[in-house]
């Protein structure tokens, strides 16, 4: 019988401020989309995210946060602009590029999009398991992830038998198992209680300070001030915003 | 290609997992490429025994090439040998006038109607056992020309024109069965591609999500079509079972009514090499109706 797992991770918690640096990850030059004639979701957004940065994505509901992380997977194409992300040009990636772009940026989302007939430990060797990861070795890392965030003692349960913050742990261990440069994490907290929110937000800050670009899209202001990190504002499809570390607090 | 080999053996525990996690679809596959197979198999079972059939009593069929009675004996035997090198001819009897009397006589059981004749009024022939080759209609046709054409004979006589109609007949039944077959074919695909599809549909949330963590195309397609082969493999070998026992069951049925009309009542089942074609095709079926419905669902 495993212990009992931490109410939050403790090593997680604690994590160092990043120290972000070097080229960009993430580029977005002019981008714009419209779904319809007129009816823009973004509007001339540019903007850079260094390489270990923690960025939140800020702004009211239909600002388009959505769109944005939407169009950094590759799950949307910008009806105008450039997007660079690890180099690639997301607006040129061809169908074959795709999941290779998705293989080095991890997604989370506010309503966990877990495999409700796999068990937790089967959830996050996906990941892994796409790219044909031996069986032996795929187990190993699952097995550390989980332990990084608390749920090695719950790998053989089913989603279903999960609380809403386990479940955003095991979408999160799932997006994090294959060390991904990005973490795109779009309102992660959203379904979660207070305490479940600081619970993700920690583990989502300690990736960061383990190297990987974060941007979380968020609408609460109360873990915008909590993490003092750099904040993007957006507003009606447009970025009205870009505050440095500390700014929005 | 190490990662490519373990892929492989991700796909195949996908498609277990698909099998065994949407028994209904499956069964619906199965069932549908079943009951599609039992006609196509019963065609191939009707034709082939039409076929062996044609083959015995083309074994059975010799052609007689009367001759000219100013054909004298020694003449006689050369046209034989000339007839011997025509192709599709495996062997030539030269049958003299007096044998021919004494072969009649013989049938007739020596009846006084021959001791009255003054004169022998049976044509000296030639006997001809067709090789295997040519025991087909068109075959028995270019033979019998040629038999023709030889000087000294004046008709040829031989079962062709029975063997014309069962011809005919053969392969009236296997333009129906060509015909038939395309129809099934079309609609077991229809069903199984419309099926499998259904499947693709249910599974669409835990596809979206293998592909937002990188999974190709290939990687979300594979598993179905694994699953199509499996499904039709299944589907060709319970079809061809209810095949065999509804052979089993009819065939003591129809033994009187064989025997009656065609001299013949040891009717075969498909060969194993058959049985092996019908189940692979089963398995293609499955595979092609995949491939349809994971095209026609854009799985991706």
């Amino acid at each position: 019988m495993s212990a009992p797992p931490a109410a939050r991770p403790a090593a997680e918690a604690a994590a160092p401020a990043p120290r972000p640096g070097g080229d960009p990850l993430i580029r977005l030059f002019h981008v714009s989309k419209s779904y319809a004639a007129g009816q823009f979701a973004l509007r001339d957004v540019s903007l850079e995210v260094k390489k270990g940065e923690l960025v939140f994505l800020t702004g009211p509901s239909g600002a388009g946060k959505t769109t944005l992380m939407k169009l950094l997977f590759a799950a949307e194409r910008p009806s105008e602009g450039q997007i660079l992300v690890l180099g690639r040009n997301v607006a040129r990636v061809g169908e074959r590029g795709i999941p290779q772009l998705r293989r080095r940026v991890g997604v989370v989302f506010q309503d966990f999009k877990l495999i409700q007939s796999r068990t937790v430990e089967e959830n996050v060797a996906v990941t892994l398991e796409v790219i044909g990861t031996p069986p032996r070795e795929a187990r190993a890392k699952v097995f550390a992830m989980l332990k990084r965030v608390g749920l090695h003692h719950r790998r053989h349960h089913r989603p279903a038998a999960l609380s809403g913050g386990e479940q955003q742990r095991v979408a999160l261990a799932r997006a994090l198992v294959n060390e991904p440069a990005i973490l795109l994490a779009d309102e992660p907290t959203g379904n979660l209680d207070a305490a479940l929110t600081l619970e993700i937000m920690d583990l989502v800050a300690a990736a960061a300070s383990r190297g990987t670009t974060v941007l979380v899209a968020s609408h609460d202001p109360s873990l915008v001030r909590r993490y003092a990190r750099r904040v993007l504002k957006l507003d009606g499809g447009r970025l009205v915003e870009d505050l440095p570390g500390g700014a929005a607090a | 290609m190490t990662r490519a080999l373990f892929q492989v053996y991700y796909f195949v525990r996908s498609a277990i997992a698909g099998l065994r996690g949407s028994p209904l679809t499956t069964g619906v596959c199965i069932a549908t490429i079943a009951v599609a197979t039992i006609p196509l198999g019963g065609l191939w079972v009707v034709t082939g025994n039409m076929r062996a059939l044609l083959d015995q009593f083309g074994s059975e069929l010799q052609l007689t090439a009367f001759l000219d009675p100013k054909v004298r004996s020694d003449q006689g035997r050369s046209l034989a040998a000339k007839a011997s090198a025509i192709d599709g001819v495996e062997r030539v009897e030269f049958v003299s006038q007096e044998e021919a009397l004494e072969r009649f006589r013989t049938r007739l059981g020596g009846t006084a109607l021959l001791e009255a004749l003054e004169t022998n009024p049976l044509p000296a022939s030639l006997s001809i056992a067709l090789a295997e080759e040519a025991r087909a209609p068109e075959a028995v046709a270019r033979v019998s020309e040629a038999l023709h054409a030889l000087p000294g004979v004046e008709d040829v006589a031989g079962g062709e024109t029975w063997i014309e109609g069962y011809g005919r007949a053969l392969r009236l039944v296997r333009s129906a069965g060509l015909g038939l077959g395309l129809v099934l074919a079309t609609a077991t695909l229809l069903i199984v591609a419309n099926t499998i599809r259904l499947a693709v549909y249910a599974r669409r949330d835990e596809l979206e999500i293998l592909s937002l963590v990188g999974a190709s195309r290939t990687y979300l397609r594979v598993p179905f079509l694994l699953e199509g082969v499996v499904q039709g493999a299944i589907g060709g070998l319970l079809g061809v079972g209810l095949l065999f026992a509804i052979f089993h069951v009819a065939v003591p049925q129809l033994r009187d009514a064989l025997e009656l009309f065609l001299g013949w009542s040891d009717p075969s089942f498909l060969s194993p090499r058959n049985v092996a074609i019908l189940v692979a095709g089963g398995a293609a079926f499955g595979l092609t109706g995949a491939g349809v419905a994971a095209l026609r669902t854009r799985v991706s």
